[in-house]
């Protein structure tokens, strides 16, 4: 306010007054070209007029010594005869002392050769105005004008004028040609003080900006080229500089002075051009600290617990940040100023002496100029970070970089105390335990190199770029005080370019939080490196047991305004459901401390958490949970919440303050929108970690949340995520977004991968190796058909989508076409079963709905199977002959296969030839396969009768047990069933004893496999289990206990699928895997087999992908070819995900 | 080389635990699909009194695929080549799964007693067979005391 005082007074005053007043601001200019030499010692007059007991103000008692000594203070060397020559020339001018320093300078100072003197002078002493080195370069504005404009900025407009400003310094000059829209009675004198102002001074920035944030109309409109002295509107600016100058006018962080230095030096007419130096000043008001917690985070958290799924919406605040912001950018720019990249060639530099001379920017010289006037807003403001589009290598490049190699080979290792901690670890994981107890800040406890164990250091936070101060060339500087001295107190400064943030200080990257992202790839141990980080610092070392005590019967009386207990010795850890027990056996088997126990926090086993916690003596170390309970317990708390406003919980997982929080596989809450994530967020604790082999699924967002989880001021503030991570990638800024990304995450996540070499060159883990077969399968008949028939309907529907164009409209139909397809690769009997993890296709279900033709169409292969078979009589008399030539059924229990030697057959196995000759059903498959592929005739291998395929008998037991001959239907089994079989079979005979894990992604296929296989196995060598999500926990527990048991007499198989058992299990008493079906996504194949390909894994692994010939399921291969080598990170962009779907499915139908 | 069929380790087992009279069969240590053969010649046949080795291999479809059976020991037989390829039905068209080693060189055992000049591999030999049985009988009898004599001290 004291600012508009000083205006205002200007503003009104007479010509009588002036002289004093140009004196005042004389000594203000003075003050300020010194200030930002000296700069800490000064302060501007305008600023502090009133207040500050700055001398100037007091009359001189001796009008001549005064001006002399005046002058003396700005040219020292000035010889008496001058001063007084130049006393008499101007001590009647209004801007006297002003006035004799330009004369001085253009007509005693001959060395002073600047680039502006070719221009032609104007007489000095018409220069009527002092120099205005205000702050505010609308000077001329009134009061009344400001004020509304406050009101327009709110709060931050009155923050900004309670700020001081201290001094201001020289960042870089602009020659800026303007159009003058107004005549001039006169020529403009040269060397005229001008200022740039808002036409309009409170545009609401809806008008400037539409709701992306874009520029909707010309700057240049709303800047004004005004004459200081005559207060008068003379011309506009080219839309460039309008672009820069519009968001700065009227801010105090950046000043500018605005000099004529050219407009051929006749009077002006509409249209005319003239030139104007343009000085450019940071303020100190720039490197102000800023406080973070301004930006409007909490309103944003508070509206998300209610009000989620809305996105947020730049207000016009953020609007004018950003428009702040990306002027500066375009400013620095312009003026050619570049962040240091090696500060230690600059500062040798200046101590020997030389500096590069600061140059006056001409504009009319720089070629980029017209682009630049036509370019839009953003890429204007980014030409200087613009980055090529990044392509997936240099993600990878991103990653590497991210794990910052040599300094993990050169963390110490901890070993754990085996007091405490019963395993061994491994070389890097002891390292990765030194790593997460720094995390902690548990420096004592970790294994120290000798080094500052401080990792965080002196790190530049790399948001910022380092600049050097350049010479001050203004036009102040070069007319009144002829060189400007440096002082090397100051040789730098610091911007934030991505936020407009200016600091004098180098501003050091610090992560306070305690915690990080554990991001070891997966089968690196991370569950063992937890629990040895746990078990050595199992409670918070700072909070003694008393007080515990204490504080909790404190909350007792004083109630819910209280903070929550603290269970300082109590780490939560939440876990998928899956590896709920998973978890509590690794830590009794890692924990050696008879004082250390886990809790499963699961189904209402624990009745008062809180009270378990925070008020017994020994509370457990771990409590283990699902995030499905964490969800519905938030869920049940947020509705009290909503009806009772009640914040505090009373009890479960949110009424405690954690010690430590851990949650495993933590790309589960990577959609921030969703309960789970939303809940999760809401746990409190001491410290924070995050398990995790895939931070990011499917696009960068994706680490949003964690960084939200870990609290990682300011990103876990949406608002700056999006301004630094999101929008930058949006807009193919991939570098920025990447830097930034880095930067956030360095200190902060750990990732070592299997390839990663040790200190010694070793790999990190040496696992047996593994061998993928992709297995290729014919369909049998009924497949085959069946196949063709709704490939043909698929086709014809793609190609209509692709013809008409809409075939993305048609997706959810063409993915239930596709499902069909991959479902009858499977087996036949999948079609029309509901898979329950493909809900959202039950709509599609209904549009193909085929069941009744595909019935018919199954019915009448089954009978072309059937021809050549057996009529009534022959079957009669078939069953007639074997029941003769065995006394009695029970013979049927002792029949011996010629062909494997198997005694007994397996009564369910047991196909008769008409003949009479028992086998194998597996054994005469196989040789009717052999015989037809050598194109041999089929003949019984006993007496060489021939045989033939469809006629064939087998057993079934009646209702009384006893073994009954039938016909045998010959083309049952679906080709993949078949397949397994004799692999598991073969299996069998060469590896007894060997587990199996076999994964499919239907869970009715599992289903369907579980009965196959129990039917074709005999039951007392060969054991199927299965494990889905239809599971209870204790089932699920019950059926891993008993797989992992070796059992050398009986194979052991496990149905596993996908969704339920994808991540996480450990399951490494298996070596052979079989894959039923591929998956989209080659990462999801991946992980399964991680299942068994880990530590732990003794064997060599061998993992057999049954994949149909010529089928949907080839094509699929094709596409996870290609989405390892595109990436699937890189699907940020909606449109690019789009073509890219209908690539695939073109791919698929080609 | 693809695991061993329980058949395969089986039938092994047999012809070392219940050896066929006059042969004997041993896998290679490195290759159990490999065997080394010997053969006593039958009695009463020109073959009388020698010990014939013989080398069988069990392809990778072994049981569908018979096996593959041939002489070491050189040996004047018509359906035997100098190479010691053998001519009979039950290791070519007439194999059936059903068979086994056991069945295969006990039909090789059969084959000595009774060659079959009419159906012969060896057709030099077959023609002396034809022409003159007795020179001929004498000449097998002949490389049998040269070739496969039995040596007792190994």
């Amino acid at each position: 306010m004291l600012k508009m005082n000083g205006e205002k007074k200007r503003f009104f005053d007479d010509e009588l007054d002036s002289s004093e007043d140009a004196k005042v601001n004389f000594d203000q200019s003075l003050q300020n070209s010194e200030s930002f030499l000296f700069s800490e010692n000064s302060i501007s007059k305008q600023e502090d007029n009133d207040q500050s007991n700055i001398p100037t103000i007091e009359i001189p008692s001796d009008p001549k010594d005064e001006f002399i000594a005046d002058l003396r203070s700005v040219i020292p060397e000035m010889s008496l005869p001058v001063a007084e020559e130049l006393y008499e020339r101007f001590h009647k001018s209004e801007d006297n002392i002003s006035n004799a320093l330009t004369y001085y300078f253009e007509n005693y100072n001959d060395t002073n050769s600047l680039k502006t003197q070719e221009l032609p002078s104007s007489p000095f002493s018409s220069r009527s105005s002092t120099r205005n080195s205000s702050v505010n370069s609308s000077s001329h504005e009134g009061s009344p004008v400001t004020h509304k404009r406050g009101k327009g900025y709110g709060f931050r407009r009155e923050k900004r004028l309670k700020a001081n400003i201290q001094w201001k310094r020289f960042v870089g000059a602009l020659q800026v040609t303007c159009m003058a829209t107004r005549p001039t009675v006169r020529p403009l004198k040269y060397g005229s003080e001008l200022s740039f102002t808002k036409s309009v001074s409170n545009l609401s920035p809806s008008k400037l900006y539409d709701s992306y944030g874009r520029r909707k109309t010309k700057m240049s409109n709303y800047v004004r080229v005004f004459d200081s002295q005559l207060n008068r509107e003379i011309g506009r600016v080219p839309e460039d500089i309008a672009q820069i100058v519009y968001p700065l006018i009227g801010k105090n962080e950046i000043s500018f002075e605005a000099t004529l230095i050219f407009c051929d030096n006749k009077r002006l007419s509409i249209g005319d051009t003239f030139v104007v130096q343009l000085d450019c000043f940071l303020t100190s008001a720039i490197f102000e600290e800023k406080k973070p917690d301004k930006k409007p985070t909490t309103n944003h958290s508070a509206n998300e617990w209610g009000n989620s799924r809305k996105t947020i919406v730049e207000t016009d605040e953020e609007l004018q940040n950003r428009s702040r912001m990306v002027a500066l950018i375009s400013l620095f720019d312009k003026l050619k100023i570049n962040p240091v990249t090696d500060e230690n060639a600059i500062l040798e530099k200046l101590n020997s002496g030389i500096d590069d001379q600061g140059e006056v920017i001409d504009l009319e010289d720089d070629k980029s100029f017209n682009e630049l006037m036509s370019q839009d807003y953003e890429e204007q403001g980014m030409t200087q970070h613009h980055e090529d589009s990044m392509n997936l290598n240099q993600l990878k490049t991103f990653y590497n970089a991210a794990q910052s190699l040599e300094s993990l080979k050169n963390l110490p290792e901890t070993e754990p105390s085996k007091d405490v901690f019963k395993l061994d670890l491994r070389r890097y994981q002891k390292q990765g335990l030194t790593w997460m107890l720094r995390r902690e800040r548990e420096f004592a406890k970790a294994a120290s190199d000798g080094k500052d164990p401080e990792i965080d250091g002196n790190l530049m936070n790399p948001l910022w770029k380092q600049f050097k101060w350049p010479k001050d060339m203004s036009w102040a500087a070069q007319k009144l005080s002829g060189s400007s001295i440096l002082v090397d107190s100051d040789i730098f400064f610091y911007a934030n370019l991505h936020t407009g943030e200016f600091s004098v200080n180098k501003p050091v990257l610090k992560t306070m939080m305690k915690g990080g992202l554990l991001s070891d790839e997966m089968g690196l141990g991370k569950t063992v490196s937890t629990l040895s980080l746990i078990l050595t610092c199992p409670h918070d070392s700072d909070v003694v047991d008393k007080t515990l005590f204490k504080e909790d019967n404190d909350d007792e009386i004083i109630g819910k305004s209280v903070k929550k207990p603290y269970a300082s010795r109590t780490t939560l850890i939440v876990v998928p459901m899956s590896l709920l027990n998973q978890w509590s056996s690794e830590f009794t088997k890692a924990n050696n401390s008879p004082d250390m126990r886990s809790e499963i926090y699961y189904g209402g086993n624990v009745s008062s958490l809180k009270k378990l916690l925070t008020a017994t003596g020994n509370p457990p170390t771990v409590v283990i949970t699902t995030y499905g309970i964490v969800q519905s317990e938030w869920l049940k708390l947020s509705k009290t919440k909503m009806n009772s406003g009640d914040i505090q919980a009373s009890t479960g997982l949110f009424s405690v303050d954690f010690y430590r929080v851990v949650i495993d596989e933590g790309h589960t809450i990577r959609n921030r929108t969703t309960a789970t994530s939303k809940a999760i967020m809401e746990l409190t604790s001491k410290c924070r970690w995050i398990l995790t082999g895939t931070p990011i699924i499917n696009r960068l967002d994706d680490l949003y949340s964690m960084v939200k989880f870990l609290q990682l001021e300011p990103w876990s503030q949406i608002s700056y995520w999006k301004m630094f991570v999101s929008t930058p990638f949006e807009n193919k800024n991939f570098r920025q977004a990447f830097d930034v990304v880095n930067a956030i995450l360095e200190p902060v996540l750990l990732r070592r991968t299997k390839q990663m070499k040790d200190i010694d060159g070793k790999p990190l883990v040496e696992l047996p190796p593994k061998e993928i077969v992709v297995e290729r399968i014919k369909l049998n008949k009924t497949q085959n058909a069946v196949y063709k028939y709704l490939l043909n309907r698929a086709e014809s529907s793609v190609q209509s989508g692709l013809a008409r164009g809409d075939l993305l409209k048609k997706y959810s139909t063409i993915l239930v076409h596709i499902l069909r397809l991959r479902q009858v690769c499977c087996d036949v009997a999948l079609l029309g079963a509901q898979d329950e993890n493909d809900e959202d296709l039950s709509q599609g279900n209904k549009i193909v709905n085929d069941s009744k033709e595909l019935d018919d169409l199954i019915a009448q292969t089954n009978k072309e199977n059937q021809s050549g078979g057996f009529t009534e009589e022959e079957l009669a008399k078939a069953i007639a002959d074997i029941q003769q030539k065995y006394e009695n059924s029970e013979k049927f229990r002792s029949l011996e296969c010629s062909i494997c030697t198997t005694e007994p057959i397996n009564v369910e196995n047991v196909v008769f030839t008409e003949c009479g000759h028992p086998f194998c059903e597996n054994c005469l498959d196989e040789y009717f396969a052999f015989q037809s592929q050598k194109k041999l005739d089929f003949n019984c291998p006993n007496c060489r009768e021939g045989i033939s395929p469809s006629r064939l008998l087998t057993l079934y037991k009646d209702e009384s047990q006893s073994l009954l001959l039938k016909h045998y239907d010959n083309d049952p089994k679906s080709a993949k069933v078949g397949a397994l079989l004799n692999h598991l079979k073969l299996l069998q005979d060469t590896s007894a004893g060997e587990q199996v894990v076999v994964f499919s992604q239907f869970s009715s296929y599992l289903d369907i496999l579980e009965r196959e296989l129990t039917e074709a196995l005999p039951a007392d060598s060969s054991k199927v289990y299965k494990f889905d999500g239809r599971l209870s926990l204790k089932e699920r527990s019950v059926v891993l206990q008993d797989f992992q048991v070796k059992d050398l007499s009986r194979q052991k198989i496990l149905l596993l699928s996908l969704k339920a058992g994808g991540v996480g299990l450990n399951l490494t008493c298996a070596s052979q895997a079989y894959m039923m079906d591929p998956w989209w996504s080659p990462s999801m194949e991946d992980q399964a087999i991680d299942r068994i390909h880990r530590i732990g894994q003794t064997n060599n692994v061998k993992v057999v992908r049954f994949i149909v010939e010529n089928s949907i399921e080839e094509k699929m291969l094709r596409i996870q070819e290609r989405k390892r080598t595109i990436g699937e990170a890189m699907d940020a962009d909606e449109d690019e995900r789009r073509k890219r779907r209908i690539e695939e499915i073109k791919m698929l139908f080609e | 080389m693809a695991s061993l069929p329980k058949r395969i380790i089986k039938e092994t087992e047999r012809l070392i635990s219940d050896p066929v009279p006059g042969i004997t069969a041993e896998p290679h240590d490195d290759n159990l699909r490999y065997f080394n053969v010997t053969v006593e010649g039958p009695t009463q046949s020109p073959y009388e009194n020698g010990i014939f080795k013989l080398e069988l291999y069990l392809p990778d479809d072994y049981p569908m695929e018979a096996p593959k059976v041939r002489f070491l020991t050189k040996i004047y037989h018509p359906n035997i080549d100098r190479l010691g390829r053998i001519c009979l039905d039950v290791l070519k068209t007439n194999w059936s799964p059903a068979l086994q080693i056991r069945t295969v060189l006990l039909s090789i055992q059969a084959l000595l007693a009774s060659p079959n000049p009419n159906d012969p591999l060896a057709n030099d030999v077959a023609e002396d067979w034809i022409k003159n049985e007795e020179a001929a009988k004498a000449k097998a009898r002949e490389w049998t005391q040269l070739y496969a004599k039995k040596v007792d001290d190994n």
